[in-house]
């Protein structure tokens, strides 16, 4: 699959899972790649790039077993990032979709 | 590979990176394997998940040459954004302080030989007081013709300079607009 369009799927993964609620990175990489075939690695200058562009913030938080964690959080702007993308994700998929369904009908 | 074999190669491949940067990252995936093994994973089979370490390496260097060109392309900015100002306060000597020391000449010119042809014959009399000979009745016509036209340059003059003032006043507005037009992009 293209690298860059996998790439704008992986950041939309991301947003929407720490929607939901707070995760630290190994938690979050685990959830995506239970779903999705990627390179676990590539989510870590993910979030450091999402972090930078102000769509993030961290926070270290104690865990019950053996040292603090990191969690990523979501902020407001990264909120109203994601609802963007989320709605160029539906009108691409959608596009795709319709595509798809033409191309069926001749087979 | 294993862990600390992970985490060289990645920390070999992020040299270019200040110490704190790359100590932050090396700790992002030091805390990544941890979890990782307590949770019953091998070092192996994690670094395997991970992916290479120099894939992982490229990735956040392109975001580090992003950031370089973002924060030296708002340096130019500011560097355009002070030569701009520059660039408009020469534009305003050209554009307003000529056209500005034009019309005041024509006006002032306009306004003195109005009044010198107005004057003419107390002049032309002086003239002949200093010098009877001189005196000539064509001259003394003449200049009293030059009376009248020097009385309607005058009045002349002062609808030009009344009108010119209010054009230049409209002129030096737009001006204003244009440079605060100009700051705006």
């Amino acid at each position: 699959m293209n690298i860059q369009f996998k790439k704008g799927a992986l950041e939309l993964c991301v947003l929407v899972l720490l929607n939901k609620q707070d995760h630290y990175g190994y938690e979050l990489v685990q959830r995506i790649s239970d779903q999705i075939a990627i390179s676990e690695g590539s989510v870590y200058p993910l979030l450091r790039r999402l972090k930078k562009e102000g769509y993030l913030t961290t926070y270290l938080q104690e865990s019950t077993e053996g040292p603090s964690r990191k969690y990523y959080q979501l902020t407001d702007m990264g909120r109203i990032h994601m609802h963007s993308l989320m709605k160029e994700w539906h009108h691409f998929a959608a596009g795709v979709q319709s595509i798809l369904k033409e191309g069926g009908q001749d087979e | 590979m294993n862990k600390e074999q992970f985490l060289h190669a990645l920390q070999q491949s992020l040299s270019k990176l200040s110490e704190e940067e790359r100590n932050d990252i090396l700790h992002d995936f030091k805390e990544h394997f941890d979890v990782g093994t307590s949770e019953g994973k091998t070092e192996e089979e994690i670094a395997q998940s991970l992916g290479s370490p120099g894939q992982i390496a490229k990735e956040l260097m392109a975001t580090y040459y992003l950031e370089k060109v973002n924060s030296s392309s708002s340096t130019s900015n500011i560097f355009k954004a002070v030569w701009a100002v520059i660039g408009l306060g020469f534009f305003n000597i050209v554009i307003v302080l000529g056209p500005f020391i034009g019309l005041v000449a024509v006006l002032v010119s306009g306004w003195a030989s109005g009044g010198a042809f107005a004057i003419s014959p107390v002049l032309y009399l002086l003239n002949i007081l200093i010098e009877p000979a001189s005196f000539s009745l064509f001259s003394l016509f003449f200049t009293i013709g030059l009376t009248g036209l020097g009385i309607l340059l005058l009045v002349g003059m002062f609808y030009a300079t009344r009108f010119i003032t209010k054009l230049f006043v409209r002129y030096l507005h737009y001006n204003v607009n244009l440079v605060k037009g100009g700051m705006k992009g």
